[in-house]
């Protein structure tokens, strides 16, 4: 019997940010979800979710990319985001872009079922945490992780993010006050009220300091652009990484 | 069409085209499809209660009410609790007292209590029984030291107690003087909110709703300036529970 | 009230750069909001009354009609007068008369925000007739004049520092430095008012239908005050705040009120039915329920706006809100700030006006998850974000600038196809090229400009993932 017959499949939509600003992201979630025995296609006529225009009221321009992509995942099995905003904009807000369009919105809820925000597919699908000896340790590292929004909200994700990390021998967990609260991106609402996006995102750096860590851990690249980019400019010596390239250093 | 029906107008537009009566199966409201006779009956099955779990009641009752704010004592019987009294008027050297006039309060032991201190007792009241007008009952409860009341009802899930005005019971003597003391007897504590509004529904369905009705769950307070908690700001400062039996 | 929510760019600018407000915003998340969560984590089966009370009050909302003419029966059954008021003048000239009537010169307040939506103070006033607010934090709020800054606490944006030179100011005092003396100052101010005035005005937590009974949630004791001792009281609400029956109030109140300060209950609560009784000692003569449409009627009529009826005015989801605690209220420029805010103060004034309003939130959801009758605030602010854009069900209100929509049918385009994707890839790259250091870009153009004031912005890719993958495709 061929080892690849039983192999879980997952097809993978990278989103368009990583895709386009962070691709090696993308390829640290494929070499986990290789390792941990998984078949990762991607269908190459992937664009974006739709959610840029969507979240500024623009849906009708939204329609035509969220349409192509439920037709090209329907009936594809698995599908697998790097992003808790975009699988969510799939499982949770296709609802309501298509809510006056009956045959989308009908395969949209028949494929929101197969859509799974990385994390959840790493622990809740292939149980990562109990493969033994499945993580290495590298030098010893403290970090804190930071929960997306629509990822805790929307998808109710906030344990397995962290049980991974907690897998990781070398690595600690340090929680920060305030982890929960949004970082103060939400997508162009960072450039229309810059001001306001800035102080919130120097309480969520100030949180992030006061834990003492090496860097700070999310499962989305929106926030941790945002991040990443306060602390650079900072030079806070805080390194800002995906939760799939932490796991990707050790496995 | 007037102002009024102009207004209704407004609103059946808004909601669209309906029945007259809604359906009030499945609302999640617990009532209004029900009848007088199941209002009843669940009111019947609270007396039945209160009355057999009175001494857990009270305990609970205690507990909750001291973590609301009160000062809460408890004794066996009304002398033993005249005495816990006498020893407040003394420590904040009341001259003049208020008391409403439930019937605990009615035999006139305040003022049995208090005679030797030589302390003004005052019933809110009307009528033949009241030897003063409206506004000076007022203008006395506004002088007053303390304010003693019995209870209408207690809460043990919010250490509250019920005070249904009447003509036995002032609007402004638990409100307007600095101390307000509130006699609970077993029996009188129901467990939750929930019994009190079916009582209180009761009461209305056999025309007997009253006009005012409070519940007070400690001292009167505010956090309005920096989040701080201070105490007395319109009403009461400082307020005791008394638990009898 | 006059509305400034146009302002808001301006408002919220204020509030970040006032120091005095960051530091008294801060307490809102220990304070507040924590002890919502701690209240409702204690309470038994939380979420089964969050969905009863929602329930009930969807129920109500739907039956709207119904319901208010049986508060009507109600009320002018039990002795008192009930007016409808189709909007805040309507309501104002009611109450404003009925005060010239009586030859009433001074009125007492408790909180009601619906009288706020009014400016009734003010219409009093020109009327020759002094309202006193005697909530303490719209006290000094009043003293200060300004508008309150949060639903339930309204001067918390005040220090106490602050307050005391507003007293000297104002009231002529010395100059206290502990709270206590402040409220103990205030409590005499406002003693001989209470005794003084003609008439009460407060508003009302819940209207009960069944029986016609308003019911007031207080701690300070002003609310029984107001409803005591003048001969006249007059409640005014808006019209949402009904529900069926007085059995439903146990469960409404323990929502609001662990919602709004976590508490188990607060130290007053007050039921009012009509004027008082025959035999009563005392209270007042006359009762006037004032029940206030004022635009609500057109979230009635939106099946997507519905639910922002449901509201209890607890305050959670201001108190939850991340830009709310960096803004504060003042910055909403009308009577309700922070996410609940941001859907009814457009609605009930103008929603193009207040454009603003629906885009300043990052849509974190964290107002959903603090509401107890789990309104679904993001939702309704998508909705009117595609309402400003698209204009379908208010196209009077239709408000999207050219570059936007310009730069939209550029992104639509870049996001047709992969083809696209890599076009727009190369695109991106060529413009970028001035501007990127070592993969980073520290300053972009406008309206871009915003980000890299505080953030350094990444570099697009030479290699997308997409060019990537077929290296690291089947191996």
């Amino acid at each position: 019997m061929n080892q690849t017959d039983n192999a879980v499949k997952a097809s993978l939509f990278v989103t368009c940010i990583i895709d386009q600003f962070f691709p090696e992201v993308g390829e640290a979630a494929v070499r986990v979800l290789r390792r941990l025995g998984v078949d990762v296609e991607f269908d190459q006529s992937q664009t974006c979710c739709g959610q840029p225009a969507f979240n500024n009221g623009f849906w009708d321009d939204a329609k035509p990319t969220a349409r192509r992509l439920v037709d090209s995942y329907e009936g594809e099995g698995n599908v697998v985001v790097p992003s808790g905003s975009c699988a969510a904009m799939l499982r949770v807000f296709y609802n309501e872009l298509f809510h006056d369009e009956h045959d989308t919105l009908r395969r949209a809820q028949a494929l929101a079922p197969h859509v799974f925000e990385f994390t959840e597919f790493v622990s809740d699908v292939l149980g990562a945490e109990n493969r033994e000896g499945l993580f290495h340790a590298t030098k010893p590292m403290r970090v804190t992780y930071h929960e997306s929004c629509h990822l805790k909200r929307e998808l109710g994700v906030d344990l397995q993010p962290r049980s991974l990390i907690k897998s990781l021998p070398g690595v600690e967990l340090v929680e920060m006050p305030q982890a929960e609260v949004c970082c103060g991106f939400g997508g162009t609402f960072s450039v229309k009220y810059a001001d306001i996006s800035a102080a919130m995102l120097n309480d969520k750096i100030a949180n992030i300091q006061s834990a003492n860590v090496d860097a700070v851990v999310a499962g989305d690249m929106s926030c941790l652009m945002h991040i990443g980019g306060g602390l650079e400019k900072q030079e806070a010596g805080i390194r800002a990484i995906h939760i799939a390239q932490l796991l990707d250093e050790r496995i | 069409m007037t102002e009024r029906n102009e207004f209704f107008n407004t609103i059946r537009q808004a909601l669209g085209p309906q029945t007259e009566a809604p359906n009030l199966t499945g609302t999640g409201s617990s009532a209004l499809g029900d009848n007088s006779d199941a209002v009843s009956a669940r009111s019947q099955a609270i007396q039945a209660y209160i009355d057999e779990q009175s001494g857990p009641l009270m305990d609970s009752l205690s507990e909750s009410a001291t973590g609301a704010g009160w000062k809460v004592a408890r004794f066996d019987d009304l002398d033993k609790a005249g005495d816990h009294i006498v020893g407040i008027v003394r420590d904040v050297e009341a001259n003049l007292v208020v008391r409403s006039r439930q019937d605990v309060l009615e035999s006139g032991i305040v003022e049995a209590w208090l005679a030797s201190l030589g302390v003004d007792v005052v019933p809110m009241a009307l009528g033949e029984h009241s030897e003063h007008t409206v506004d000076e009952l007022r203008s006395l409860a506004e002088r007053a030291d303390i304010g003693i009341t019995g209870v209408d009802y207690a809460i043990a899930e919010t250490g509250s107690c019920v005070l249904i005005p009447s003509a036995q019971v002032s609007r402004l003597v638990s409100l307007l003087p600095p101390i307000h003391i509130a006699i609970v007897q077993r029996g009188q504590v129901l467990p939750t909110l929930d019994e009190l509004f079916t009582i209180r529904r009761r009461d209305f369905l056999d025309g007997n709703l009253g006009s005012y009705m409070n519940l007070i769950s400690g001292p009167s307070r505010s956090a309005d300036i920096e989040y701080t908690l201070v105490t007395g700001v319109h009403g009461p400062g400082e307020v005791h529970m008394i638990l009898v039996g | 009230m006059q509305s400034h929510t146009k302002d808001f760019r301006q408002g919220a600018g204020a509030a970040l750069s006032d120091p005095k407000i960051q530091a008294n915003l801060e307490g809102l998340y220990n304070g507040f909001h924590q002890a919502r969560i701690d209240a409702s984590d204690q309470t038994p089966d939380w979420e089964a009354l969050q969905d009863k009370g929602r329930a009930i009050k969807a129920h109500t909302l739907d039956n709207l009609a119904y319901y208010l003419e049986m508060v009507e029966r109600n009320v002018i059954a039990s002795g008192g007068h009930i007016y409808f008021a189709r909007d805040a003048e309507a309501a104002s000239n009611y109450v404003v008369n009925l005060a010239k009537e009586r030859g009433i010169e001074l009125v007492i307040k408790g909180k009601s925000m619906v009288s706020e939506e009014m400016a009734l103070n003010h219409r009093l006033e020109e009327e020759g007739i002094e309202p006193v607010e005697t909530d303490l934090g719209e006290y000094i709020v009043q003293l200060a004049e300004e508008t309150p800054f949060h639903i339930i606490a309204p001067a918390i944006h005040k220090s106490r520092g602050e307050v005391s030179e507003l007293f000297v100011e104002k009231l002529n005092v010395p100059m206290y430095d502990n709270i206590e003396d402040l409220t103990r100052e205030a409590r005499d101010q406002l003693r001989q008012k209470f005794v003084d005035a003609g008439m009460g005005i407060t508003g009302a937590n819940f209207i009960v239908a069944e029986t016609g009974t308003v019911t007031l949630v207080t701690n300070e004791g002003n609310g029984r005050m107001c409803t005591s001792m003048p001969k006249i009281h007059v409640a005014i609400t808006g019209m949402e705040k009904v529900v069926p029956s007085i059995e439903d109030l146990g469960l409404f109140l323990r929502l609001l009120i662990r919602s709004a300060t976590g508490q188990r209950i607060s130290s007053y609560v007050t039921t009012v039915t009509g004027p008082r009784g025959e035999d009563e000692v005392d209270g007042p003569e006359e009762f006037h329920l004032v029940i206030v449409d004022n635009g609500r009627s057109k979230m009635l009529a939106d099946p997507n706006l519905r639910e922002a009826l449901y509201c209890l005015r607890c305050g959670a989801c201001l108190n939850a809100c991340p830009v709310y605690r960096k803004v504060g209220g003042h910055a909403y420029g009308w009577v309700y700030p922070g996410p609940i805010g941001a859907i009814v103060s457009p609605m009930l004034t103008n929603l193009s006006e207040a454009k603003d309003l629906p885009y300043a939130s990052t849509l974190c959801g964290a107002c959903k998850e603090a509401c107890p009758v789990k309104i679904n605030i993001p939702r309704m602010l998508l909705y009117l974000r595609k309402e400003l854009t698209q204009g379908e069900t208010y196209p009077e209100h239709k408000s999207v600038s050219m570059a936007e929509s310009t730069a939209v049918k550029g992104w639509r385009a870049s996001v047709s196809s992969s083809f696209m994707m890599r076009l727009s890839n190369l695109g991106g790259r060529l413009l970028q090229l001035p501007f990127v250091r070592g993969g980073r870009i520290d300053r972009l153009p406008s309206p871009l400009s915003g980000w890299t004031k505080h953030r350094k912005f990444p570099a697009i890719a030479s290699k997308p993932f997409r060019t990537r993958w077929k290296n690291i495709g089947k191996k």
